[in-house]
């Protein structure tokens, strides 16, 4: 067995954390895959509480996984590292693209293609909501689903009620409000 | 804006959210239209930028401190994104089992259903800025199918609506 050293989890999770496509689940398939599988250094219980925890972590799902499961290897350093390596090349290609647009929008072939893509962003952002409320959709869950997602578009659309009092709101109904799990 | 201001803003959003856009209508609510140091077209701008990159949902963060404050607000984008990870670390460490409980989840999907709605809400001022004729409204409503139908990455989509906007204005 490959023992497990800083440079070892830095180079796992740049690799893994840049380069798998399809969101966060892909990405912690492949990084169990890699730490469980194949190099034995986390054991799939460990790997299991890491997952089922990073699901309620605020912030990005991923990252709270990956910063979990590099603790268990290395401490705080394991999880700086791992988590830096995931997020500093995407943060580089963002500001660079980002940089791009604030360049080229004076051109207006460029600001034609930009259209484009801020017309897709709309579908992406209805994609990323649809997505959020799906797998709530099924059997004794639909009731909820639905009342929880109508009444935040109300209280949000209708009464102006800013975003943090609305997730309050939802909290306190999911936790007197429990349904069926699915799994 | 004052940088470490701007962490703190965008620090509420991602801390209040559970996954890479639900942090949206927090960004919105203080930056567009509290504060007016973003417009929707940025913003938008932002998550297409966010997932044009390759890593985490939620570096749209990261364009939105570039819009901001240049670098710096960059900077301060990307800790506020990795900022709320290491929040496992104490629960590893002190919650354990009890994340299984019931009510803790049941608390955490209905969080998410309401992210969901305000996504949907935050999208309106976004789709009215950005949906001006036919071919906009068939680029957002084929890059939702797209992405609702198949697991292919997000890149193509993006290169297929530049491309789609850039033939829209040669034609």
């Amino acid at each position: 067995m490959i023992p497990v050293s800083f440079y070892r989890v830095f180079l796992i999770f740049l690799r893994i954390g840049n380069l798998t496509f399809g969101g966060g689940d892909p990405t912690m398939a492949a990084l169990q895959s890699e730490l469980v599988s194949t190099h034995r250094w986390l054991s799939p219980e460990r790997y299991g509480l890491v997952y089922a925890l990073a699901r309620i972590t605020p912030g990005t799902n991923l990252l709270a996984f990956c910063a979990g499961t590099a603790y268990e290897l290395l401490g705080w350093g394991g999880a700086i590292v791992a988590v830096a390596a995931v997020t500093v090349p995407s943060a580089a290609v963002v500001v660079l693209l980002t940089a791009g647009y604030q360049t080229w929008k004076s051109n207006p072939l460029a600001m034609a293609a930009i259209g484009g893509t801020l017309a897709a962003a709309v579908g992406m952002m209805a994609t990323s909501a649809w997505q959020l409320l799906r797998p709530q959709l099924a059997g004794g869950r639909r009731l909820r689903a639905v009342v929880v997602f109508g009444v935040s578009v109300l209280l949000s659309l209708r009464f102006g009620l800013s975003p943090i009092p609305v997730l309050g709101l939802a909290a306190l109904v999911g936790f007197f409000w429990r349904v069926p799990a699915t799994k | 804006m004052n940088v470490f201001l701007l962490y703190l803003l965008l620090l509420k959003a991602t801390i209040t959210s559970f996954s890479g856009l639900s942090s949206l209508p927090v960004v919105q609510h203080d930056l567009v239209e509290h504060r007016r140091v973003l417009t929707d077209r940025q913003l938008s701008a932002a998550v297409a930028a966010g997932r044009t990159a390759p890593g985490p949902n939620g570096s749209y963060i990261v364009s939105v401190g570039y819009f901001v404050a240049g670098i710096p607000g960059a900077c301060a984008g990307c800790l506020a994104v990795m900022s709320p990870a290491f929040l496992i670390i104490f629960m590893l460490r002190y919650l354990g089992a009890r994340a299984e409980r019931r009510d803790v989840k049941s608390a955490i999907q209905a969080v998410t259903l309401a992210a969901a709605g305000l996504i949907v809400t935050s999208t309106l001022p976004l789709a009215r800025d950005s949906i001006t004729g036919p071919l906009p409204a068939a680029i957002a409503a084929g890059t939702f199918l797209f992405l609702t139908l198949t697991r292919r990455a997000t890149i193509w989509v993006i290169l297929a609506a530049a491309l789609a906007g850039l033939l829209g204005a040669l034609v």
